[in-house]
């Protein structure tokens, strides 16, 4: 769909587990970027 | 041979394997299970007590299942369960969230709701309600869903009867109106495929070139993107350095967080 809308697209091989297996840096997901469930306790 | 048949001669196994596959997430018609049980039982083919048992143990077993697996594989069973929603993401949301207003009191009526019936028991382990009060409030909604399907084959036995031979003598009808029904599906995924084919050839490149770039003067250029359906709803969750999220199911919604000026690279696990 990104294709259709005119945007330049690629795709990683292997994904996130692949960056870091190659050492490449990653980072924490920022607090308010979390999406959380409700819970009942 | 039909259903009612089957259930003279097996109705216990029937009931007890259908129910349990319905309560693990598998698309069986159980309430006709418990209707044609239902009506098994008015002909005195098979034993009330015991049907009620099988039932209720099936379907208390398979929601256990479900709710130790809704705890501990939480968003992943979510979203497999949800999966034939359009929007799997809020699929989970909105069904978590309607649960928890309605309250706990919800799994007692859940198996006669349609899509709260799956959701339900892994909903309810993966927002850590105790067992023992889901275990309690289940073998309500249990006994409810299986008391209620029993009595309704139970009290129309002759009309089911009468719809069976209906079914029987229209046999070549049916059939014909499966198969065109069939023919017409198959038409249209094939269209949808020939459709979106052309689309599917993304290019893919690997990490050490991505790392090049970025590594260059290019690297302005380059946007990395996150398209994980659920790798932003656990604590310590780790990302792409720099990369952002996008909804992979609002893509119309999240198109204006991306750039036409730069190059796309989207990732997942």
């Amino acid at each position: 769909m990104l294709r259709e809308k005119g945007f330049s697209t690629f795709v990683i091989v292997g994904g996130l587990t692949a960056w870091r297996k190659a050492g490449e840096p990653v980072e924490s997901v920022p607090e308010n970027d979390l999406v959380k469930l409700p819970t009942f306790s | 041979m039909n259903l009612f048949s089957l259930m003279a001669r097996h109705g216990y196994a029937l009931t007890f394997g259908l129910l349990l596959a319905e309560a693990i997430g598998l698309p069986f018609p159980a309430a006709i299970a418990l209707v044609a049980a239902g009506a098994a039982i008015a002909a005195h083919t098979l034993w009330g007590p015991y049907v009620l048992l099988a039932a209720v143990t099936a379907l208390l077993l398979g929601d256990t299942v479900q709710f130790w697996l809704g705890r501990y594989m939480g968003w992943l069973l979510l979203g497999f369960l949800c999966r034939v929603s359009i929007n799997p993401e809020t699929c989970i949301l909105r069904s978590a969230e309607s649960f928890y207003k309605r309250g706990k009191v919800t799994l007692v009526i859940a198996k006669f709701i349609p899509g709260v019936n799956t959701m339900a028991a892994p909903l309810a382990g993966s927002m850590k309600m105790r067992f023992w009060q889901f275990l309690r409030l289940d073998f309500a909604g249990a006994l409810m869903y299986s008391l209620t399907y029993l009595v309704v084959g139970f009290l129309s036995r002759d009309f089911l009867k009468a719809i069976l031979r209906g079914f029987h003598a229209a046999g070549r009808a049916m059939e014909a109106v499966i198969i065109c029904a069939l023919v017409v599906y198959a038409i249209y995924r094939i269209v949808q495929y020939r459709k979106y084919r052309m689309y599917r050839v993304v290019p893919r490149v690997q990490v050490q070139e991505l790392a090049a770039r970025l590594a260059s003067e290019e690297a302005g250029r380059v946007q990395i993107v996150d398209v994980r359906s659920h790798g932003y709803y656990d604590p310590g969750a780790a990302r792409i350095k720099n990369s952002i999220r996008i909804e992979p199911n609002n893509l119309e919604e999240e198109l204006k967080h991306l750039s036409k000026d730069k190059d796309i690279y989207l990732y997942c696990t």
